[in-house]
């Protein structure tokens, strides 16, 4: 099932678009890899295909049968653990709980299925252990680990990792890119990520989509292979 | 001293707004818009100012005024966002530019303009209180209901707005609430101090709360010591009230800093403290 398609769509920043007339079709249920060299516009990409973005031309169709109130379920883990507020006065617990909230509302009470899927996700990135400490005392890969907890307890149709192996060592960056895969073949979520260390990666992935930059009559132009190159697992 | 009713207003005030105050104040410097205060303080003034020259009620004018600036303020923190600190600076001279401008028009203001810079517990009128009560109600349930939200878009603006979360609606919200309470506090503590009452429990709940929940408790708490403490103070020493609760608040920041670096202190050297002789086996190669 298709989750977003992109067609002819152009975008920018400034007067000269970094995406030019780029068409692409993102399949449900997949582990995607986003890779390409600095400025390349990956983030950009991602954001454009998620209907987070509006294109200045082109048309982006997000599939309705999978979106809620007009809109994708998405959790997001970001670029950098620099955007994370290291001085937030919160406990690990506490962070990963929010996770939640989007489902439970304003006012709805927590309840022990609730409780157990916290306790899960923190299990899960090796962090269950760190629940009462404050964010703050964490290392940078620790404080990933507890952002990727956090976006697996919203329990997301998508989820979006942008770089989100930074900081981590390798033992750690390979627990989860299996636990990513494993997120993806035993729920039949899609996981979009950004990535630079395709080598890691590509046995955990199904799709690959490879940004290149381009000169070409003055404009930067983006292109990207096919999304049916298969990987790993599945292949 | 409970025996005037002027006092019964001062603690009433005081106490809603050491209530509210330091609440939006770990927010505000958790979204490091912790100047916001401080300038809309300026920004009321003016307000004040313009209501004085055009025989409106000042006290509803500066009301007013201060919740226009938060919401300029956060239209122009979109427009600028490398540089957030700029929206603050501009608004801030404007403000206290059109104060001293308005001020200039009127003769004989000075006297009541010094109520509002420096806060007078006589400056409290039941009209001040009744919309101080008002803000409070309004602020502790903007709090209670959006709690979450607030929590999401506090932590990541980005992650919460790509999580579902209406970060600009919550934020203009935010930033109008923000208005509220300034303009509510100004009679309290006084313009150039609203932003202690703000900043400061904050600053001791930051320093030592262990999570988000504890930092909002401990906030409220110190902001209410300071107040009714600094209140008293203030009466039986005949020293300005604003003045009097920030010195107070800064009293207990530098003690809890003090305390804080104590404890480490303390159970760093428990722990980790081993025979002099030991040390220096250890130390030979």
């Amino acid at each position: 099932m298709i989750l977003s398609s992109m067609q002819d769509v152009v975008f920018g920043y400034g007067e000269d678009p970094v995406i030019d007339r780029l068409s692409l079709d993102i399949e449900a249920g997949q582990f995607i890899g986003i890779t390409g060299p600095n400025g390349a516009a990956k983030t950009t990409l991602l954001k454009l295909m998620l209907g987070l973005l509006r294109p200045w031309s082109g048309t982006v169709t997000i599939n309705q049968e999978l979106a809620v109130e007009g809109r994708l379920e998405i959790g997001y883990v970001p670029q950098q653990v620099a955007a994370f507020n290291a001085g937030f006065p919160s406990k690990v617990i506490e962070l990963v709980r929010s996770g939640c909230y989007g489902r439970l509302g304003l006012f709805r009470r927590f309840t022990q299925e609730q409780e157990a899927l916290v306790e899960r996700c923190l299990r899960q990135v090796d962090m269950w252990e760190y629940r009462d400490r404050r964010i703050g005392e964490l290392s940078g890969g620790q404080k990933q680990r507890i952002c990727i907890a956090r976006a697996l307890a919203q329990q997301p149709q998508v989820l979006v990792l942008d770089e989100p192996a930074t900081g981590m060592d390798l033992e750690s960056r390979t627990g989860f890119y299996g636990l990513m895969r494993h997120y993806v073949s035993a729920h039949g979520r899609t996981v979009i990520m950004v990535t630079h260390g395709l080598e890691e990666t590509s046995p955990y992935l199904d799709c690959i989509i490879s940004l290149e930059r381009k000169e070409r009559e003055g404009w930067t132009c983006l292109v990207t292979n096919s999304c049916s190159a298969h990987f790993g697992p599945g292949a | 001293m409970f025996s005037y009713e002027f006092m019964q207003r001062a603690f009433w005030a005081g106490g809603l707004i050491g209530m509210i105050g330091p609440l939006l104040g770990v927010y505000l410097m958790l979204r490091r818009q912790v100047l916001m205060a401080d300038t809309l303080s300026h920004v009321s003034l003016a307000g004040v100012a313009l209501g004085t020259v055009l025989q409106l009620n000042p006290a509803l004018s500066g009301f007013a005024v201060a919740v226009a600036g938060g919401i300029i303020i956060e239209q122009l923190r979109r427009s600028y966002r490398t540089y957030s600190e700029l929206p603050v600076a501009i608004i801030m001279t404007s403000g206290l530019a059109l104060a001293v401008v308005l001020m200039s028009l009127k003769q004989n203001l000075s006297k009541s303009f010094s109520s509002y810079l420096f806060g007078s517990i006589v400056a409290v009128s039941d009209t001040q209180l009744k919309l101080i009560a008002l803000v409070a109600a309004a602020g502790l349930l903007y709090f209670i209901v959006l709690r979450r939200p607030l929590y999401s878009l506090t932590f990541d603006e980005e992650t919460a707005s790509i999580s579902g979360v209406h970060t600009g609606l919550l934020s203009f919200s935010f930033a109008v609430l923000t208005g509220m309470t300034v303009a509510a506090a100004m009679p309290v503590v006084g313009v150039l101090l609203v932003s202690a009452l703000i900043v400061l429990p904050a600053s001791i709940a930051l320093r030592i709360a262990s999570g988000f929940t504890a930092a909002i408790l401990i906030a409220v708490l110190t902001g209410l010591l300071g107040v009714f403490s600094g209140l008293t103070a203030s009466y039986y020493i005949n020293t300005p009230p604003g003045g009097t609760i920030a010195l107070i608040l800064l009293i207990f920041l530098l003690t809890a800093i003090g305390v804080q670096k104590l404890l480490r202190l303390k159970h760093r050297c428990s722990k980790y403290r081993r025979p002099l002789k030991q040390l220096e086996i250890h130390a030979k190669p």
